[in-house]
């Protein structure tokens, strides 16, 4: 009896031991900020994709120009440019007081360099237009150098301020002769650098003592490997981490909603950064009658939805681009939330509801619509159920297929949805980018869009706006393409995503980048310590 | 008792061989797409054009016999291929992780083992008193209580609200705390019902009558001939605790970001990162067969009876 009562006390009393060495968590250093990111960063190579991190890309590496928050493009390494008359030949001057994080100059010379390793594995990158548009690069003088395309594209200067790939790592770093084999140590024009990774830990970024901008309020950044969103929430909650940062779900938006409504932290929501909607098709089933699509635009209750499914973590949609989209604010009139109106449109359009039946039908047809989500994802389905009750109210059934992701790919493909979810790309590819994409079969929006009485002329003017040099009709252009989508009705705008921010308020207000994929750190002016 | 052990190990290529197919087929003939997989995480539109780039880079392009013989090739010379998410070789990147998985799980069957073989000993001594009560509703609830949760509420005590406790990572003896306890709870409940249920068997038999009327002390009998006995069950359970303790680093790694295999292999399976699941599960295997391996030794040499039959003795 006694010797087990006597180890069970002392079992008890180192673990109190233990628990009362360990009471205090470590708190930071005052100059270092902790983050947390699912995985380690990568060995970050500016000119590869996964498993380099974008955020942390754009820590070390730079563009040629940046992209703003509200749509403009701002001189960065290149302090001006010109453009040929016919929008084929840039002249970009760059910065003459840049040099990389090891001494090396930031030249004409490296920018080529780097362009040329970029395009020595084009087919990695013919996802992005830029990448099949540039035909050459050429050094001019020491600071000035000249890009050729093959078509006057004009989102290039959009697409040089991407994350990946246009940007700029030493060329001493080259792997031979290129980047497409590796780099020896990701050396960057940036404010950061990487100083040490452990595999599975964390990866520590220093500031860049000879950064030609501003220099961040923080000496370091230790980002440390946190898979889990509830661990990053607990991590953030006991100290461990100072900043919840991202668009891809750091954390749950109940999780979000919990620490805004404690009031002692910052929690912030950024501007929207893209749009969550379902396409609808035109040309295929019940959808394809346009007043089907208005009346589904009438009956889904978004603002209810956002505060059940998301906690108000998103904001309601009502146009495909939100307005601080470039060349999106065009007045288009929302459909507003109205039941009624959505049952007078099918009714209108001939779709009764015979007594008895909860699902209208047309001359024996049943206006029953598939809507199409990647089964894994809660939110989506979530988000499925919710439009699928509100269409019910209106007498339009839903019959929710949740399936592998590369099966609703296969869908998007082949057109075989009548609802699918579909995301626009984000700053700085919308419109541009998405828009494009609406040519492209493979794309939801393609299929969706092909009942259009008009879809080539919508094709044209795709292919026109893309390459016309000429700023008003580019306007004139977008105007006509979003608001024959509008007055079709082929998506359901629901939410524009947002990324949200929250940390202690000792950090200051809560910066936003103008993309998703970067997190502003250098922006962070933590208060007066 | 070496051909025991030689015969064994000489059942381990074969096996690893079929789980290896196995885990081929199940990964290989599901609808999911790698390449998909690997565009999400690269933030790239999925077009066609870069599916079918992804998919020349991932080597799924070629058939699918050629991928397993080409795999097959290299896991014989202990090269398992590259990660499709980090593009790192894998079986290096698994065994850096694996020391740390190694080190939780070693400690968690430590407190099973420890733990439970006093709770089932004192309950066993208290039959149906106060002790014997509260360690079978402990044991109840250690066995309802699926492990992550238990990570999560012991979380939410020692480190949200008490602040005694570190939440995650590695580093100290006090990041294996809550971690080790989450992991290891549900297999100690179950080893210290059995052992009680074991010992209070034991204790009725005659050898154990025999030694009390021979005047041994209280003590010495329980320590000799009751404990002893008893244990045997619990030897062979242990096999089977082994299995759940590395099953529960799965799961318990992730919430508490403990850098080990599990993690990795739940951000593998997440990502659909193929190469790193099949070497992923053919390390488990090998490690689950040496542990049980190891049990049944240890169950020979603590009972003489197996002991002496494998050596022919009648």
């Amino acid at each position: 009896m006694r010797p087990f009562r006597a180890a069970l006390s002392l079992m008890l009393a180192a673990s109190l031991g233990l628990s009362a060495t360990f009471m205090t968590i470590p708190s930071a250093a005052q100059e270092r900020l902790n983050f947390s990111w699912p995985s380690n960063v990568g060995a970050l190579n500016p000119h590869l994709y996964s498993p380099n991190q974008m955020f942390a890309q754009a820590m070390v590496f730079e563009p040629l120009v940046r992209y703003q928050a509200d749509g403009q493009v701002v001189p960065w390494l290149a302090e001006s440019w010109e453009v040929s008359d016919d929008g084929r030949t840039y002249t970009f001057q760059l910065r003459e007081d840049v040099s990389f994080s090891n001494g090396e100059p930031f030249d004409a010379a490296a920018v080529v360099a780097n362009i040329e390793a970029i395009l020595a594995n084009r087919e990695r990158h013919a996802w992005l237009e830029l990448a099949n548009q540039i035909q050459g690069a050429e050094v001019v003088s020491e600071h000035v150098f000249r890009l050729q395309l093959g078509e006057p594209y004009y989102p290039l200067l959009q697409e040089l301020a991407l994350p990946r790939p246009f940007r700029f790592i030493a060329p001493s770093q080259f792997v031979e002769g290129g980047t497409k084999e590796g780099i020896e140590a990701p050396i960057g024009t940036g404010p950061w650098v990487l100083s040490d990774t452990r595999m599975g830990e964390r990866d520590l970024f220093v500031r860049n003592e000879s950064y030609w901008g501003a220099a961040p309020a923080f000496d370091e950044i230790d980002v440390k490997v946190i898979g889990d969103p509830n661990t990053r929430a607990i991590a953030f909650e006991t100290g461990e981490i100072d900043l919840i940062y991202g668009a891809e779900g750091p954390i749950s938006p109940d999780t979000f909603e919990r620490f805004r409504a404690m009031g002692m932290y910052t929690a912030e929501l950024s501007e929207p950064m893209r749009t969550n909607a379902l396409a609808l098709n035109s040309n295929r089933g019940p959808t394809a009658d346009r007043a089907v699509r208005l009346a589904i635009n009438h009956a889904v209750d978004k603002d209810t939805l956002i505060d059940s499914v998301l906690y108000g973590t998103q904001r309601r949609a009502d146009t495909l681009f939100s307005p601080n989209v470039p060349y999106a604010d065009i007045g288009l009139e929302a459909y507003a939330f109205d039941p009624q109106r959505a049952s007078e449109l099918l009714e209108e359009a001939g779709w009764q509801l015979a007594s008895g039946s909860r699902i209208r039908q047309r001359n024996g047809e049943e206006l029953m619509i598939e809507l199409v989500f990647v089964g894994n994802d809660a939110v989506a389905k979530s988000m499925s159920e919710v439009i699928q009750a509100d269409l019910g109210r209106v007498g339009i059934g839903v019959r929710l297929i949740g399936e592998e992701e590369s099966s609703v790919y296969a869908r998007q493909r082949d057109g075989r949805f009548g609802m699918i979810f579909n995301r626009t790309w984000g700053a700085p590819y919308d419109p541009h980018a998405f828009v494009s994409g609406m040519r492209a079969p493979s794309h939801a929006d393609y299929q969706a869009q092909l009942g259009m009485p008009d879809k080539e002329t919508l094709d044209e003017r795709i292919g026109e706006v893309l390459l016309t040099t000429d700023e008003a009709q580019r306007q004139e252009r977008y105007e006509w393409i979003l608001t024959r989508l509008h007055d079709e009705a082929i998506y359901l705008p629901l939410t524009y995503i947002t990324a949200i921010g929250v940390a202690r308020p000792e950090l200051g207000p809560m910066p936003f980048g103008a993309m998703a994929s970067e997190v502003p750190f250098d922006q962070l002016k933590p208060e007066a310590r | 008792m070496a051909a025991f052990i030689l015969r064994r190990l000489l059942l381990l290529p074969p096996m690893l061989l079929a789980a290896s197919l196995l885990i081929f087929l199940l990964l290989h003939l599901g609808p999911s797409d790698p390449a998909m997989d690997y565009l999400r995480l690269s933030q790239v539109p999925p077009t066609p054009q870069a599916l079918e780039e992804t998919r020349r880079l991932l080597g799924l392009d070629r058939p699918l016999m050629v991928q397993y013989l080409d795999w097959l090739g290299g896991a014989l010379r202990l090269d398992f291929g590259v990660s499709y998410a980090t593009q790192r070789p894998v079986l290096p990147v698994l065994l850096h992780y694996l020391p740390a998985t190694l080190q939780l799980a070693g400690i968690a069957l430590v407190l099973t083992l420890g733990i439970s073989i006093l709770l089932g000993m004192w309950a066993a001594r208290h039959r149906n008193k106060l002790p014997d009560q509260a360690v079978r509703t402990l044991a109840f609830v250690g066995v309802s209580m699926p492990n992550f949760w238990l990570g999560f509420l012991l979380v939410l005590l020692f480190s949200v609200q008490l602040g005694w406790l570190p939440p995650m990572g590695r580093g100290s003896w006090a990041h294996l705390v809550m971690p080790a306890i989450a992991i290891s709870l549900m297999s100690l409940s179950i080893n210290a019902r059995l052992l009680r249920a074991s010992m209070l068997e034991v204790a009725r038999q005659r050898h154990v009558t025999y030694a009390r009327l021979r005047g041994l002390p209280e003590r010495r009998v329980e320590r000799s001939h009751v404990l002893r006995n008893a244990l045997l069950p619990i030897i062979t359970a242990t096999g089977m605790h082994i299995g759940e303790l590395i099953g529960g680093t799965l799961i318990i790694e992730t919430i508490f970001g403990w850098p080990g295999v599990g993690r990795y292999a739940v951000s593998a399976i997440f990502n659909r990162d193929y190469p790193v699941i099949q070497c992923f599960t053919l390390l488990m295997v090998t490690i689950f067969v040496l542990c049980n391996l190891i049990v049944d030794i240890v169950y020979a040499w603590a009972d003489p009876r197996i002991r002496l039959s494998a050596e022919g003795v009648e």
